[in-house]
């Protein structure tokens, strides 16, 4: 850990108040607004066609920006965003692309109108760039937002934004990701908002010093025009509608746009009990050569209609693994906007005033300068996204309907690998770099009505895309053994988690060993955590094959499939490193799939049986982890109730029951709290019952639940662990399961590091003293 | 004598046209007749000889041609009606199609549906994994075999799939097309176990780069294809039987046709034949009016399909979407982008006023339709506005309830919003022109174009009575709804009007500038597999086009641009002129400055695309001039701007039109199949083909959206 560096506070950008900043603007800014009468006074028939229309407005932007980028992240992966803002910022509509983006763009503007409206001034033509994570506008330096003004008559009117990942902005390593940077300066260099573009003419010296930091210019220089080009189409657009319906109507749309997003959401928001969720998780190691486990902690709690997210607890910044406020609340976005917003347009202005953020300066999700921050969207925000959607899905778990948007935790990273060598298959040799851009084919987490999507993708990046294996092959000089989806990958449970997938490589058309680098988390503590008793899905695992008989293999006619055929000596790849893959070699990732959903022995065992047809898990999981005995691809129903029996058995066997519980309880008016409790309200106060067996496990007040505890060998999670924690980190590292002492249901299993706080005990517990 | 006859056989209805060397051109209509569709196309084909006075016999026996869009196969895989197939691929690779590149999950979906990430499923049953098997080989991106085909293996993998009962077997392996040893030998050993299975290539059927769209449109055609075959064999059968002596042709995806013996190997070529049929249509009207760049808007009770005809020519697409799968056939491009006359109005649960894209459907319909619908629709606010009446169309037998609609839109919007009914619907019938304006500028402004430039068609039921509010949206001035003979029978009128359309294609990924033999050897051998192909079709050509064309895309970036080449011997400076043609071809398409010329440009797929010139296609015959002005049959208070709320208007029976008759707006004219708005600021011409043309009326000033 580095000393903050005084000064460096004046970068840090918070969410302010609207009516606030309005005043703190000079005279020489004019900005335009309109009276909340102007917004009542709106038409439906206006309101709807000047909403859709800057729905197509954004629409249209994203296009642009995305025909015109050079960079296969955007092109390919799709980790860009654009939105449109009101005249101090606020997100009116943003695109559906990276939605981590949307937690920080607004943040970028509210610096700037702070600390650019006097000097240099802003004005019309202008357009500024920013890539400095502590302003906003992105959640890493490679994320660069390029933000105009739109005036009309004379007064602001408006912001247009668009982000994208860049390649590489400079610094130490290949695409400005250094695995063993100790502070930001071993990173590209933050650039605070300068003026890119002035009276409508891109200024020389500014892109100039801009590219002139990275190892591919020209690429960067492209990418600047593209996003140049995305706001002009905004700009250009957007007058159109001010010119036909005039500047006051299309305002006050903006404005009701937001309001009503903020509206919508409050009303789902009150429609739910009030009540508190935590969730904990982990990344394994901070940098190269780092074996420590590095937790973010929340608790959620929810009163009336608005959320609280409280990260106190989370560990000191460390490595490389931090992000700023604008990671943490786009971690926050990530979850909220597709588990409560789905159905409300994405208005995101309004729905961010619906929380506040509770958190400790200097910590891995609210990192103080000058802290690395390479890995900030893929690893803290994006676990903090991972553990709000399991607090939100707890919370919503308990009614039917919005139920229907429960999700156990999906892929909780994106498994990186970079691959950079000499291709000389042509009549050249030519250098090249490559992203690994298959682990984009994460799975999703189970439902309590369905399984997880098999690779569905990444939860954060919704059009994500990988790329065929015939497009890799043909741009870089490499031969894929395989790539798959991984049997068992998704997390057991009464629905199945997704599947994560596996590729292998070895390298095709190079003579001299190619440089690798990882990075990654959730190999030794799974990210990708089960819900209401459902398993984690798998852990990741990235192996080089040394000393492999590939070619061999090959020469013979044989094609392998398994790691096994083709090397003895498996080495096991560091979530962080720098290494490298000779020719003859194989590397192989296997990345997550996604959490189950309720207990492995309540599930269907037709489903099971339908599972091992569709190759989705193997025939000794069928048995191990579900408990179905299937025989000729028919269920044996005698059997596997048997079997299913044995397990609750064994379960009961091996725990520890801690508390006492209070008989049976009358479920006749019952509610639901998740897959297994019931909240059952009695003459002496609410108690929690087991929704199967009706066993009271406690009351809504006080004290841990009565629950039985079982701890032993992460394997014992299923065959989805395929990484043994020891390879990377000291801690211990357990598989915890809790069940009801009555009827030997899981209520709640992860694998876990074994100081884990015990949140399973407090499932159900409706108000959690919040000072 | 010599007739045309195209017949387009739709889910409901089966429409035929036809022409002959004279000036002759009529139209049919007759229910379409599932499972079994050649029925239906024989009873319209009679009704057509009822109209000429003569047999069917007769008729068929002075047929020149039968070209024929069917809408069979694309249901089937819609509705996933299709036999067990088996796929072979790569060891290592079968996943692909279950992996889908992720983007399975979301290709497809209509914009609302994207942000509903947890609304979204990715499992499509393309084919059960027990299906799908992997033999052992593997050939690398420079076409070298890295391990030969294991035969024991796969003869094995065969025999399984036999036994398991699929029809047929699709075959793609990873760079087939680069080298398609392994697959012809599969095919071999696939006719040695049983010689009658039904099998496609994908070296033959889709030899384009990037496996899982190939994986995909050939198991597709595998499972379109034995259905194809016996449907076609069957109806060129009983035509054959009836006197037909002509050929029987196919309309594919690409605006062109295939003689019907020809069809099933490349079935996939032909899903799209119904949704072409109307763009083909508007480039011949084009023709004959003049017309050389035109928006295409063909709107139905549940969908809007847009397609763009500029310079003459509809614009093409390589790819198509199916069942959330990219499809590699070359296409037309045709847009379905919103929703049609059974959209239903909603509101949220903000309380805003939304349209679509859910729709009433046949069953129960708009809720005037008296079928039990409660849910208002855009067909329910034109009935209120006075736009529709309650005698309905004035060909059609179904009479409307102006209750039932005013009941809907009452109950579900008025009430809610505090407006009256009319404002309601008012409200509806301007949010509806006004969003399908943002989604018809999308797919104009997409495909790289300024919709100012352009005239607009609208054809289809639901079209006629938005087309000139839509059209004001996008900034287009002039408005064409083709109202002659063939109005209720358009797309069949572009079937008879097509030419035979061959294409041929093959990926050799390089990067520019490339070796001019390279290039010049791969066009010569798809112009020898297309000239091949047009001489299996057994028509007579007046001439035979030969069109090369090559996808390029910047090294870095994404899209992939369709470039002519020039016609051969190639050298350097072919090379490099078609590299500056696809330079200016990005820049007209993404903007000035947004390729990366630095990255390098790639050549990734050859193609050529062979149009066999047929002897005559129809001409739309003249409509009787006027000799006084247009008399209106009656006047109704209609509603079609909100701000000036309901106005005595002129409605006009088109029956009773002539050609150079002009209406002032606003108008209603009503035509047996549809109805036209004529809103005020415009004025509507007949044209001498029997066409209304919408134009602002330049005395006045155009008003608004309405």
């Amino acid at each position: 850990m580095t000393m903050p560096i005084p000064g460096s506070e004046a970068f840090s950008s918070r969410p302010v108040d609207p009516g606030e900043l309005a005043r703190s603007l000079p005279s020489s800014l004019p900005v335009h607004s309109v009276t909340q009468e102007q917004i009542d006074a709106l038409d439906p028939l206006t309101y709807e066609v000047v909403r859709h229309r800057l729905w197509s407005v954004t629409d249209e932007m994203g296009e642009a920006l995305k025909r015109m980028s050079g960079s296969p992240i955007v092109t390919d992966a799709n980790d860009f965003d654009f939105a449109i803002s009101d005249e101090l910022g606020q997100e009116v509509q943003v695109g559906l692309y990276n939605t981590m983006l949307v937690g920080a763009v607004d943040l970028a503007i509210y610096w700037t109108l702070r600390h650019r409206a006097t000097n240099p001034g802003i004005e019309a033509g202008d357009m500024f760039l920013t890539n400095d994570p502590w302003v906003g506008g992105g959640l890493h330096q490679n994320d660069v937002m390029v933000y105009q003004p739109v005036f009309h008559d004379g007064k602001l009117f408006a912001w247009t934004s668009a982000i994208a990942h860049q390649p590489d902005l400079g610094g130490v390593g290949l695409g400005s990701f250094s695995p063993a940077a100790q502070d930001v300066f071993s990173e590209s260099l933050p650039t605070p908002p300068v003026k890119v573009v002035r009276g409508g003419r891109l200024q020389r010296d500014v892109a100039d010093l801009w590219v002139r930091r990275s190892r591919v210019p020209m690429l960067i220089g492209l990418d600047l025009r593209a996003k140049i080009g995305a706001n002009n189409v905004g700009a250009e657009r957007l007058h159109a509608l001010i010119e036909q319906y005039g500047p006051d109507t299309v305002k006050a749309v903006m404005k009701r746009m937001m309001s009503d997003a903020e509206s919508r959401l409050r009303a789902k928001l009150s429609a739910l009990p009030d009540g508190s969720w935590s969730a904990t998780g982990y990344q394994d190691q901070s940098h190269e050569g780092d074996r420590g486990l590095h937790k973010i902690t929340v608790t959620t709690t929810k009163t009336g209609d608005h959320l609280e997210f409280d990260f106190t607890g989370t560990d000191p910044q460390a490595g490389v693994i931090n992000c700023t406020y604008a990671g943490m609340r786009g971690g926050v976005m990530l979850a909220l906007l597709p588990i409560l917003a789905n159905d409300i347009p994405w208005s995101a202005g309004g729905l961010m005033r619906c929380f506040d953020l509770v958190t400790e300066e200097g910590t891995l999700n609210n990192a103080t300068f000058p802290a690395a921050v390479g890995r900030g969207p893929i690893g803290p925000a994006w676990l903090t996204g991972s553990l709000v959607a399991e607090c939100l899905s707890q919370m919503l778990d308990r009614d039917l309907e919005l139920g229907r948007n429960v999700q156990a935790t999906c892929c909780g990273t994106w498994d990186t690998a970079v691959i950079a060598g000499l291709d000389e298959r042509g009549e050249q040799p030519a250098p090249f770099l490559n992203i690994l851009m298959e682990p984009m084919a994460g799975g999703y987490g189970a439902r309590p009505h369905a399984d997880g999507m098999d690779t569905g993708g990444l939860f954060c990046i919704p059009l994500g895309r990988v790329p065929d294996v015939e497009m890799t092959e043909f741009l870089y000089p490499v031969l894929a053994l395989w790539r798959r989806e991984v049997p068992d990958s998704g997390g057991p449970g009464r629905h199945r988690g997704g599947l994560g997938a596996s590729v292998a490589f070895t390298p095709h058309g190079t003579s001299i060993p190619m440089g690798l680098v990882l990075a990654s988390a959730g190999k030794a503590v799974t990210q990708n955590q089960g819900l209401s008793g459902g398993h984690p899905g798998n852990t990741g695992l990235d192996v080089v094959a040394r000393r492999s008989r590939v070619a061999e293999l090959l020469a013979a006619g044989t094609m392998p499939s398994e790691l096994a055929e083709i090397s003895d000596t498996l080495e096991p790849g560091q979530n962080y490193a720098s290494s490298y893959l000779a020719p003859g070699e194989v590397f192989s990732m296997t990345w997550q799939g996604g959490g189950g959903y309720g207990d492995p022995l309540a599930r269907e065992p037709q489903a099971v049986a339908r599972d091992l047809r569709e190759q989705k898990i193997t025939t000794a999981a069928a048995l191990a982890v579900y408990g179905v005995v299937v025989a000729d691809g028919e269920v044996d129903e005698t059997a596997t109730a048997a079997e299913r029996a044995r397990l609750r058995d064994v379960r009961r066997d091996r725990s520890r029951v801690t508390g006492r519980t209070g008989g049976k309880a009358d479920l006749g008016s019952a509610r639901r709290v998740d897959d297994n409790l019931v909240e059952v309200a009695g003459g002496s106060g609410t108690t929690i019952a087991c929704a199967h067996c009706a066993e009271v496990l406690g009351d809504t007040a006080d004290g841990p639940l009565a629950l039985a505890v079982y701890e032993g060998a992460p394997t014992e999670a299923g065959p989805q662990i395929v990484a043994t924690a020891a390879d990377y980190v000291d801690a211990e590292v357990v598989f915890r399961q809790y069940c009801c002492p009555s009827c030997w249901t899981a209520v709640s299993s992860a694998v876990v590091p074994a100081d884990h706080p015990d949140h399973a005990a407090t499932i159900g517990r409706l108000t959690v003293a919040t000072g | 004598m010599a007739y045309v006859i195209g017949v387009d056989v739709g889910g409901t209805f089966t429409d035929a046209v036809l022409d002959d060397d004279a000036g002759t051109v009529i139209a049919a209509k007759s229910p379409s007749t599932p499972p079994d569709y050649s029925r239906g196309v024989l009873d319209v084909l009679e009704l057509l000889a009822n109209q000429l006075g003569t047999s069917l016999q007769e008729m068929l026996a002075e047929t020149h041609h039968i070209a024929h869009g069917t809408t069979s196969s694309l249901n089937a895989l819609v509705m996933r009606n299709v036999p067990p197939v088996g796929f072979l691929t790569t060891k290592g690779h079968r996943d692909s199609i279950f992996i889908m590149n992720v983007e399975g999950r979301y290709l497809g979906r209509a914009p609302h549906e994207l942000q509903n990430v947890l609304g979204q499923a990715k499992d499509h049953g393309l084919v059960p994994k027990r299906h799908a098997l992997e033999v052992t080989e593997r050939i690398d991106r420079d076409g070298n075999v890295v391990v030969a085909l294991d035969e024991d293996e796969a003869r094995a993998a065969i025999r399984s799939l036999i036994a398991d009962g699929v029809a047929a077997i699709a075959v793609s392996l990873l760079w087939s097309f680069r080298n398609d040893v392994h697959e012809q030998r599969l095919r071999e050993l696939i006719a040695d176990e049983d010689p009658g299975l039904f099998v496609a290539l994908s070296s033959e059927v889709s030899p384009r780069i990037r496996e899982f769209a190939r994986h995909a449109t050939t198991i597709m055609s595998t499972q379109i294809g034995p259905g194809l075959r016996d449907y076609l064999g069957a109806l060129e059968s009983s035509l054959r039987g009836n006197g037909l002596t002509g050929p029987l042709l196919v309309m594919q995806s690409n605006g062109g046709a295939v003689a019907a013996a020809e069809a099933p190997a490349s079935a996939i070529s032909t899903v799209g034949s119904v949704l072409t049929g109307g763009v083909v249509g508007s480039a011949a009207l084009g023709r004959q009016l003049g017309h050389r760049n035109i928006i295409s808007t063909d709107v139905g009770g549940t969908t809007f399909l847009a397609g763009l005809i500029v310079d003459g020519e509809p614009v093409r697409d390589t790819t198509t979407v199916i069942n959330h799968h990219p499809i590699n056939v070359p296409t037309l491009r045709v847009d379905a982008i919103g929703s049609g006359g059974g959209a239903i109005a909603w509101l949220d649960s903000g309380g805003n006023l939304r349209i679509g894209p859910r729709s009433a459907q046949a069953v129960p319909g708009p809720a005037c339709y008296g079928g039990g619908g409660t849910e208002p629709t855009n067909t329910d606010a034109n009935l209120v506005l006075g736009i529709l009446t309650e005698r309905g169309l004035i060909g059609g037998r179904k009479p409307l309830s102006l209750e039932l609609a005013r009941q809907a839109i009452d109950t579900q919007i008025a009430k809610p919003l505090g407006l009256t009914v009319e404002e309601a619907a008012a409200a509806i019938y301007a949010v509806q022109n006004a969003q399908t304006g943002d989604l018809l500028r999308k797919t104009v402004v997409e495909a790289g174009h300024d919709p100012r430039g352009f005239v607009l068609y609208a054809f289809g039921g639901a079209g006629p009575a938005h087309c000139a509010g839509y059209a004001a949206e996008v900034g287009v001035g002039e408005v064409v709804v083709p109202l002659g003979p063939v109005a209720s029978a358009f797309s069949a009128f572009g079937l008879a009007s097509s030419d035979i359309v061959l294409a041929a294609e093959l990926s050799d990924p390089t990067v520019v500038p490339f070796d001019p033999a390279r290039a010049e050897h791969n066009f010569a051998v798809l112009e020898q597999r297309v000239r091949d192909g047009l001489e299996r079709q057994g028509v007579r050509f007046e001439t035979v086009e030969l069109h090369r064309e090559v996808d390029m895309r910047y090294a870095m970036q994404l899209a992939e641009v369709t470039t002519p080449v020039a016609n051969g011997p190639l050298d350097i400076a072919a090379i490099e002129d078609a590299a500056t043609a696809f330079e200016a071809r990005y820049a007209e398409l993404y903007g000035k400055d947004a390729g990366f010329r630095e990255a390098g440009i790639q050549a990734i797929t050859f193609r050529v695309r062979g149009v066999g010139v047929l002897p005559f296609s129809p001409e739309l015959p003249l409509v009787p001039g006027a000799t006084g002005p247009a008399e209106p049959a009656a006047t109704r208070p209609v509603c079609l701007d909100t701000r000036r709320g309901y106005v005595d208007t002129p409605v006009y029976d088109y029956r009773e039109l002539r050609a150079g008759h002009v209406l002032t707006g606003p108008a209603i004219v009503e035509v047996p199949t549809t109805t036209v708005v004529v809103p005020g600021g415009t004025t509507g011409t007949v044209d001498e083909l029997g066409s209304l043309t919408i134009r602002p009326d330049r005395r006045e000033d155009p008003v608004g959206s309405a």
